[in-house]
């Protein structure tokens, strides 16, 4: 991992205003920098502005206040060059497999060229033999790698993931993180993913962010120095996520401010 | 006794009922094929909301909807002659206004009329696609207009096919009101017919039934088609 920076968050602000009129600071003032080629999670309670973020990280929204910079650049609208998958389901229904990975490609008018990389990718992603079904037909899980891998054939430099793994029973996450970490290792993207499970988070990742809600912020960045590949187990993974625990429970259990009637 | 009505003159009728159904199907194809046209142009302004063009699209839908088909139908006919009549005269336009087909304002009339109740059905469907789909869309690297047109109309359609149904076949029925410009459909030949012998309610249980048929017939096919795209509709939500 270098030390080069590939995304900068800075002062972001996003209010929403819900539709009783309440206004909810969903994010207040996020400063992040994301280092080219790292893993980098972010981890916290329901409605701490996680899919937020990352939406605006996406282009897919607009920060009030502040901007986002990919490799120095002011990020404005979505763009392939930065992956994002759905924390739902976001495969196009009406598409095979092969089509959804291939949408991209077809869409920048470079499919001719890369014909070669679908078929590779759906090898890759353990979906041989699954080229001509429909998302409907597939499991959650295979759904999920195809949505990644539908964004990584835009060889992106960026990797954003909202809770890939959130609606996966046990193994079929384990067999997909070790499947992230693998295309992560072969291609060195920038990875960004967001979850709300600790184990996930020290698994995969070289830092960890930690974010409260009301308002949205970040309360703390931890590095994790564990060596790779890392074990569950391991006595030093279950000393920095007891450690981590004890910091994300404190974190959602701070006092609410009290607001005069 | 004699019986109420006279089962051989219905059945001599019917070819040349048969006949004149072209002219329906002819209409109402037409008129639909504008029709998709006008109702997504409209559907999408209002979706996109387009200054202008916008509240342009309200006040179209407001007033197709708020006048009778009959009404429509004569403001074509005896206005669309006026204006081109006017624009050759003054500004030197090389128009025959009496070599237009009564048809043609048929179409025009029926073209914005249902454009109108489509604009509706097409704008509901739209939105009722998940916004995701149209984000992913994006994110891949579409344009906003690849994005509706190989990811969100298909989908659309699909959510839009009964109600898309529907507006076909009052469209078929509703054509029944070109004759009131003498355009020769059914129910003009209906007219003709009946006034030949004084049969008329002979004429018009056959003009009936055979409504009735091709109303059925669009009705399954429609069917038919929703059950092919409902395969699609149970994507899981992952
Ligand atoms: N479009 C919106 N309109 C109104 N409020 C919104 C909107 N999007 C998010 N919010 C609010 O902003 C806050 C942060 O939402 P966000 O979805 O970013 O949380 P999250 O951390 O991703 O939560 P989860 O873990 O449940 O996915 C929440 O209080 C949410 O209700
Ligand atoms: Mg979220």
């Amino acid at each position: 991992m270098s030390q080069e920076n590939l995304l900068e968050i800075v002062s972001v602000d996003r209010t929403y205003v819900d539709t009783d009129d309440n206004t909810v600071e969903a994010l207040r003032d996020i400063n992040l920098t994301v280092r080219k080629g790292e893993f980098l999670t972010i981890i916290g309670p329901s409605g701490c502005g996680k899919t937020t973020l990352l939406r605006l990280i996406a282009g897919l929204d607009r920060p009030e206040a502040g901007e986002i910079l990919l490799a120095g650049e002011k990020i404005t609208a979505p763009d392939p060059q930065r992956g994002y998958v759905f924390q739902q389901g976001s495969l196009f229904p009406w598409l095979t497999v092969e089509k959804n990975i291939a949408a991209g490609l077809k869409a920048r008018g470079v499919y001719q060229e890369n014909k070669a990389d679908v078929a590779q990718f759906i090898e890759l992603i353990g979906l041989h033999g699954f080229a001509k079904s429909y998302p409907h037909q597939i499991s959650g899980g295979m759904a999920q790698r195809v949505a990644i891998a539908r964004t990584l054939i835009n060889r992106p430099v960026a990797l954003l993931l909202d809770e890939p793994m959130g609606a996966l029973d046990t193994f079929s996450r384990a067999d997909l993180q070790d499947k992230l970490l693998e295309l992560w290792e072969n291609d060195g993207t920038t990875m960004v993913l967001v979850t709300h499970d600790v184990d996930e988070a020290i698994y995969l990742s070289d830092r960890i962010v930690i974010m409260t809600p009301r308002p949205g912020k970040i309360s703390e960045i931890l590095d994790v120095h564990l060596p790779r590949p890392r074990q569950r187990g391991d006595a030093e993974f279950m000393a920095l996520r007891k450690n981590l625990l004890e910091k994300f429970h404190l974190a959602s259990s701070m006092p609410q401010p009290e607001y005069a009637i | 006794m004699k019986p109420i009505f006279d089962i051989q003159f219905m059945i001599s009728i019917v070819p040349e009922i048969l006949k004149v159904v072209p002219v329906t199907l002819n209409i109402t194809i037409v008129s639909m094929f504008f029709a998709i046209i006008v109702g997504l142009i409209s559907a999408l302004v209002r979706i996109y909301k387009i200054p202008v063009a916008c509240q342009i699209a309200s006040t179209y839908l407001s007033f197709m909807r708020g006048t009778p088909l009959l009404v429509q139908i004569y403001l074509a006919y005896y206005g669309i002659p006026k204006i081109l009549d006017y624009a050759h005269t003054y500004y030197g336009w090389n128009i025959d206004v009496n070599g237009i087909p009564a048809i043609v304002f048929i179409y025009f009339a029926f073209t914005l009329n249902v454009g109108a109740y489509l604009s509706e059905t097409i704008r509901a469907a739209i939105q009722a696609i998940d916004k995701g789909q149209m984000e992913a869309a994006l994110s891949i690297g579409m344009t906003t207009w690849q994005g509706l047109r190989r990811i969100i109309f298909p989908q659309a359609l699909a959510v839009a096919l009964p109600s898309f149904g529907n507006t076909v076949i009052s469209l078929i029925k509703d054509t029944s009101l070109a004759f009131m410009i003498s355009v020769v459909e059914m129910m003009g030949q209906a007219k003709i017919l009946g006034a030949r012998g004084l049969q008329f309610f002979e004429v018009y249980i056959v003009v009936a039934l055979i409504y009735w048929i091709i109303c059925i017939i669009v009705e399954r096919t429609v069917i038919r088609l929703e059950k092919r795209v409902k395969q699609f509709e149970r994507g899981r939500s992952i």
